[in-house]
């Protein structure tokens, strides 16, 4: 058998849904711990049950949109690294690029390229080492520094509330600042999706669901798709 | 019990769920690897792993702490945890936050706030979860009947208008800030050959040093 079915043969073994699975199962783990704490937490404070739940649903509702770029995402990423592999890296801390840059790395450190006919199980080996060694990186560092960054906010706070408000936007709104950027150079099609999402999602806030609160469960997957529409109806004009 | 004493005892126990979990699923990230290895006898050379693992740190090192850091003010601390084990942070975890804290009127840094920005990304990683387990049992099939512009459309420009969304919505509280948290990284980006790691970091401390002089001199409150 050549290189390239051997490798891709291997890389969607049956065996390997189970030992990728493994890692995703911890990841669904952490977050039933966490909602059995928040649980247990609103009786203790006794909070309206109703706000956790409502806060739930939110995160349900507005993470289909993202989701859904994930799920095309992971298509195209199984078709390079395989399918347990795409399932592990973008159910846990990856990004498909993150994740296909890791991939090249390992490629890169044996001398060949990712997917050829040089690229034999012991580069996949590598490739594979290299993105869990990178995701590591995040994974300890938060595991060990996580309660460092809450005494560093406190200091930065220095306990004044009303600041801490402020600190926290303007953190939110350095990190978005940066993500936006990135998207405004990539061109004029990411540039109306940037602003046509926040303009409908400034005016839905402070229109329609003023008037509908409920509605503003939704803003965020409303404002995503119309910021799509407009880029995809510009690539399509100037075709 | 207290504001703060009840804030103590949730960090406590949001710290006994996450340390362990995110450095056990460091670790268990290796095992397909292992296997790999062990199956097929290919283990490959120490010395090619740690190239490798040089080349890595070389491209995403810095980010491992500046990430972290630059997000844990709109995560929470079991936030953190969670956000960085699942990954799609940017795109995700904190638009789905940010927008429970708004819905249910919670002030960040309360035990409210932590409870709710908690449930929130619980429940965006189970939309995540479902989506990349359904993308490995129907994703090609779906992909080949969906139009070419939907898939073009999502693959290219889902991540940027929620970008502009959640930045929309931070930017309409604090207009003032929000100019400089813009015109920092694209000057940035434009005029300087810095790394992502050291764009993050001037914009994020950068924006936060501008909002404390306007707190300040009370333009923000």
């Amino acid at each position: 058998m050549d290189n390239v079915s051997l490798v891709s043969e291997v890389s969607n073994a049956p065996i390997l849904w189970l030992l990728c699975g493994i890692t995703v199962g911890i990841s669904a783990l952490q977050a039933a711990l966490y909602m059995r704490q928040s649980k247990k937490m609103t009786a203790q404070i006794s909070l309206d049950p109703a706000v956790p739940k409502k806060a739930f649903r939110v995160g349900l509702i507005s993470a289909i949109g993202p989701a859904l770029g994930v799920f095309i995402v992971m298509v195209g990423l199984m078709a390079s690294i395989g399918g347990p592999m795409s399932w592990l890296r973008l159910s846990i801390i990856g990004a498909a690029a993150t994740e296909l840059s890791a991939a090249n790395i390992g490629a890169e450190a044996c001398g060949v390229v990712l997917g050829s006919q040089d690229y034999t199980l012991m580069c996949l080996a590598v490739s594979w080492f290299a993105m869990a060694l990178n995701g590591a990186g995040w994974l300890v560092f938060t595991g060990v520094a996580t309660p460092s960054l809450d005494k560093l906010r406190t200091k930065i706070s220095g306990g004044d509330i009303n600041w801490l408000v402020v600190l926290s936007s303007a953190c939110s709104l350095g990190i978005f600042g940066y993500l936006n950027a990135g998207e405004i150079m990539k061109g004029i099609g990411n540039t109306i999706a940037v602003v046509t999402g926040a303009v409908s999602m400034v005016l839905l806030m402070n229109t329609i669901c003023k008037k509908y609160p409920k509605l503003k469960e939704y803003s965020l997957g409303i404002a995503m798709v119309i910021g799509m529409i407009f880029s995809v109806g510009f690539d399509q004009l100037i075709k | 019990m207290n504001e703060r004493e009840v804030l103590e005892q949730w960090k406590k126990s949001s710290i006994k769920i996450g340390t362990p979990t995110n450095i056990i699923a460091a670790l268990t990230a290796f095992i397909p690897v292992l296997w790999l290895c062990t199956r097929y006898d290919c283990w490959p050379p120490f010395s090619t792993v740690m190239t490798a693992w040089g080349l890595i740190v070389a491209s995403f090192g810095a980010l491992y702490f500046v990430e972290p850091i630059s997000y844990y003010a709109s995560l929470g601390l079991s936030g953190t945890y969670l956000g960085f084990l699942s990954g799609n942070i940017g795109n995700m975890r904190v638009p789905c936050a940010a927008l429970a804290l708004d819905v249910t009127e919670s002030t960040p840094g309360t035990i409210q706030a932590e409870i709710v920005s908690t449930m929130a990304i619980c429940g965006s990683i189970i939309t995540n979860l479902i989506a990349t387990t359904s993308a490995v049992i129907v994703g090609g099939a779906v992909l080949s009947v969906l139009p070419e512009f939907i898939v073009d459309g999502l693959t290219r420009y889902a991540s940027a208008a929620i970008f502009g969304a959640t930045f929309g919505n931070f930017a309409t509280k604090y207009p003032q800030v929000a100019i400089f948290a813009l015109a920092i990284p694209v000057l940035l980006k434009l005029f300087t050959g810095f790394s992502a790691a050291l764009v993050i970091l001037c914009t994020v401390f950068g924006t936060l040093f501008i909002a404390r002089i306007m707190y300040k001199k009370g333009i923000v409150e």
